[in-house]
């Protein structure tokens, strides 16, 4: 007979790991690294476009948090996403300042540092280019929606927005996304 | 994480939301001004309306090529790519950096302890040295004290 998976009632809830942080146990807040650090991991990266970027803003993130703890209000991963996609578009607005607009900007891939020696395809970097030329929030739906797998509901209740208003950011982000890649793919 | 997501989302049963998703297009209630009306220019485009839909899981993928072959074939392309995006995990040194930049001891807000939520009745750590330590001080202490008679 196989070992019985844990039921929920088996996992610490967030509350509880982050009560025994709390109380001077320090390293159980690698267990709520475990839980959280991939997804939120995939979206600075989306947001991005950048592993490096993507690695400072989680880590800065999660620092952030650990020192806030006590500060939580409600959910924990609602909490700690809101940290994460708010350093997301912090980098944006300074990376904004130092470079050329979006719009203006035809490079390949706009975040892509020369030592990133990533193989990837041809689509992948296209796709890449294409998310840069979006507006934040139209990238930031279409990343939870697309790459994070999101449903809407989940995106209303992280971003404190409607589900309507998500809907149109992901169609619109679609339709510019759609018009940049098509010409080449169609 | 999202499987814990999509248990809160429980918290909406009864309310409106997921009648509106259950219901047709046309028929939903405006929930957002955002959101196109029947009769807008956004509506009328038939073919990306379905592509769209099937995107969103409310159609299925013989009705969107119908309505444009090339568009799905060129999202199909696209989600392939966003579905390899989404098996990536984080670096595993990534954990470690974190665990190595946050203090031995957590220093807290006052802010933050002076609250009435659930969290406000967490305890902070103690930073004062405990009672054991004192006696290990003490005892240390008094065998330098010893050492030092005997040479005398």
């Amino acid at each position: 007979m196989t070992e019985e998976e844990p039921t929920p009632a088996d996992v610490d809830s967030d509350q509880d790991v982050i009560s025994r942080i709390l109380t001077g146990e320090r390293d159980a807040f690698a267990m709520l690294i475990g839980r959280y650090s991939d997804p939120l991991y995939r979206h600075a990266l989306g947001m991005t476009g950048s592993p490096d970027v993507a690695e400072d803003i989680l880590q800065t993130s999660f620092i952030k948090a650990y020192h806030h703890l006590g500060e939580v209000r409600g959910r924990f991963d609602a909490w700690l996403f809101r940290i994460v996609a708010n350093g997301c578009k912090d980098w944006l607005k300074n990376i904004r300042r130092t470079h050329l607009s979006y719009d203006e900007d035809d490079q390949p891939s706009t975040f892509a540092s020369p030592d990133e020696d990533l193989d990837r395809t041809e689509l992948r970097q296209d796709l890449d280019s294409a998310l840069a030329q979006l507006a934040p929030s139209l990238r930031e739906a279409f990343i939870m929606k697309h790459v994070e797998g999101r449903s809407y509901e989940e995106m209303a209740d992280l971003l404190g927005t409607t589900v309507g208003a998500l809907k149109m950011r992901v169609h619109r982000a679609r339709e510019a996304l759609q018009t940049l890649l098509e010409e080449k793919y169609d | 994480m999202l499987d814990r997501h999509e248990a809160h989302d429980d918290r909406n049963l009864g309310q409106d939301l997921p009648q509106r998703d259950a219901a047709p297009v046309a028929d939903r209630a405006v929930a957002d001004r955002e959101v196109p009306l029947p009769g807008t220019a956004a509506a009328e485009d038939g073919p990306a309306l379905v592509i769209h839909q099937w995107l969103d899981g409310e159609t299925g993928e013989a009705e969107a090529r119908r309505a444009d072959a090339k568009q799905v074939d060129l999202w199909k392309m696209i989600s392939a790519e966003t579905d390899q995006r989404r098996r990536m995990t984080t670096p595993a040194y990534v954990a470690a950096n974190i665990m190595a930049a946050i203090p031995e001891v957590r220093t807290e807000s006052k802010m933050a302890t002076a609250t009435t939520t659930p969290t406000s009745a967490m305890v902070e750590p103690k930073s004062a040295p405990g009672t054991a330590v004192l006696m290990a001080m003490c005892a240390g202490i008094f065998a330098i004290g010893i050492v030092i008679g005997k040479m005398l």
